[in-house]
């Protein structure tokens, strides 16, 4: 007999590896073979993983078929098990997964779209972005900008892809027509992915204030970073940025050092 | 000073009514209407984000509706130790939105370093009661509150037990001070695929542990019954709740429907067919 834990690992193993029998003694054996009950439990496992994925990766599904994307789902699940009795958390790792995954290769663009759709799921369901500090706001004109640092809102993600995704994204959203102008090779974007209330939403945008905001959330100085984006933008706008970051809690709140 | 609770003008306490699960499609529609359903119930885990659309909606029915949490992570049978910041996020899921009650399932769903998400049979023997024994007992310890322990739809069962299901939760129940959630629709479906008389489970379960019925649909797949939480309760489901409702007296009963979700409309269709059931035993037993 065996003990609880030999029980589950045996288990375990034979739902993943179905070649591993060790656990087939130990079921009960009647008008139905051990092997076709166990096979329900791998069944609704790769179900299971499949639907988590497929939930979070609509769009990644749509631009491979589901035949591939199932099979794609259950490869990654072996390779990066779930961790968490809250599933919600699975997946996090599809984009890389799918830059080393050889039959996807075709579709270049897949990583970045994964990767975009990673964003959409962790924003929808990130902290509320605290409210505009005002009071403390006329604080930051007597401030030296090498002294001041941002904090990002929880609820934003900045990504930067040599694809146009956000637009290919939004061609594949359940209600859209499709547009026979756009091209895949017309150039990269850099998106911030944000809240507003409780919707995502993606901005497109221009690459100085793209990589303003990157270096700002990465937590470099102001100083510094705004130099850095100068050397290639001379004429950024740095009051627009901050009152339309600050508006819209991308920034969320700041501390001087 | 204490401390107000933002629920206040909300019922508390869950009646001896039918509920349903609230589900991200009927979000809006529920909080249109507000239709008179005795109480909701939700998966614990859907609310584990930080923020956002799940929680903001949560909190608003909850303040026109008492509240049941059902988790389906904790993994109570596992024979390693259970995930503490699964833990420590359930119970400030409970301090949050006051639930009346809160239920786990009695299975297990883990191994060290990885997790299987699904509910998967224990062995009844007495080293896997010690186990779940010890699991409850340090759930209801981190929530300061009972939990309601639930039986599992299985398809497979182990030679070495030496309980059978339904005694094993009674002696859970005995044990530890939790209560039952008696899932009428697993009994059928596991009755069916191990072929035993659905009613000596029911005997096996004493009445004064029962605090939640659950009813659902399955689907069947060759030789057996699978619980898919995806279609209208069967005719013998129905008639199973009845032998239910005779045993166990009017308790909350909730409607369960996770996949293929349908209109708001045939969730409380199904809502008022077990209140009728609820008020047929009612004048059977007057």
């Amino acid at each position: 007999m065996p003990s609880l834990r030999e029980l589950q690992d045996a288990f375990a193993a034979a739902l993943q590896e179905p070649s591993d029998e060790r656990v087939l003694p130990w079921v009960v054996a009647d008008r139905i073979a051990p092997a076709e009950r166990l096979a329900v439990y791998r069944n609704n496992l790769r179900h299971n993983y499949r639907e988590a994925l497929r939930a979070v990766y609509p769009v990644v599904e749509r631009l491979v078929g589901e035949r591939f994307f199932d099979r794609m789902a259950d490869l990654y699940a072996r390779r990066h098990p779930s961790t968490s009795g809250d599933i919600h958390g699975f997946g996090g790792r599809l984009a890389a997964f799918i830059a080393g995954f050889e039959p996807a290769a075709g579709v270049p663009y897949l990583p970045d779209m994964a990767r975009l759709e990673w964003a959409i799921h962790a924003v929808f369901h990130a902290a509320e972005p605290p409210a505009l500090p005002v009071a403390r706001l006329a604080a930051l004109a007597d401030t030296r900008p090498e002294a001041l640092r941002f904090v990002p809102s929880p609820a934003c993600r900045l990504i930067a892809s040599r694809w146009p995704i956000a637009r290919l994204w939004a061609l594949n959203q359940p209600d859209a027509a499709w547009d026979d102008a756009f091209d895949i090779d017309a150039g990269g974007e850099r998106l911030l992915v944000r809240r507003n209330g409780f919707e995502v939403e993606l901005e497109t945008l221009e690459p100085a204030e793209f990589d303003l905001l990157a270096r700002l959330s990465g937590g470099e100085a102001l100083a510094p970073a705004l130099e850095a984006v100068r050397a290639v933008a001379p004429e950024f706008d740095l009051a627009a940025f901050l009152g339309r970051h600050l508006l819209a809690t991308t920034l969320a709140d700041f501390r001087v050092e | 000073m204490i401390d107000a609770s933002p629920f206040a003008a909300a019922p508390a306490r869950i009646p001896p009514r039918a509920g349903i699960g609230l589900r991200a499609p009927h979000y809006r529609e529920l909080l249109a209407e507000l239709p008179d359903v005795g109480w909701l119930e939700v998966h614990s885990e859907n609310y584990f984000g930080a923020g956002g659309q799940p929680l903001h909606y949560l909190e608003r029915a909850r303040s026109h509706y008492p509240l049941s949490l059902h988790g389906v992570g904790l993994s109570l049978g596992a024979a390693h130790a259970l995930d503490r910041s699964h833990l420590a996020r359930l119970a400030a899921l409970v301090r949050r939105f006051e639930p009346d009650l809160v239920s786990e399932h009695l299975s297990w769903g883990s191994v060290p370093g990885r997790h299987l998400n699904d509910l998967l049979p224990l062995p009844y023997t007495e080293e896997a009661l010690a186990v779940a024994a010890a699991h409850v007992s340090q759930v209801q310890d981190a929530l300061g509150r009972q939990i309601l322990v639930e039986n599992i739809s299985s398809y497979l069962r182990f030679g070495h037990s030496t309980l059978g299901e339904a005694e094993f939760i009674a002696a859970l129940a005995a044990e530890t001070g939790c209560g039952v959630l008696l899932d009428v629709n697993n009994v059928y479906v596991s009755a069916v695929n191990h072929g035993f008389d659905p009613a000596t489970f029911f005997e096996a379960i004493p009445p004064e542990a029962v605090g939640e019925i659950h009813l659902a649909g399955f689907d069947r797949v060759g030789a057996l019954l699978i619980d898919t939480h995806g279609t209208r309760v069967a005719a013998p489901v129905w008639a199973l709740y009845r032998l239910a409702l005779e045993r166990y007296g009017r308790v909350p009963t909730l409607i369960e429907w996770d996949t293929d979700i349908p209109a708001l409309a045939v969730l409380l269709a199904e809502a008022a067919t077990a209140e009728s059931l609820m008020e047929a035993r009612d004048a059977f037993a007057a």
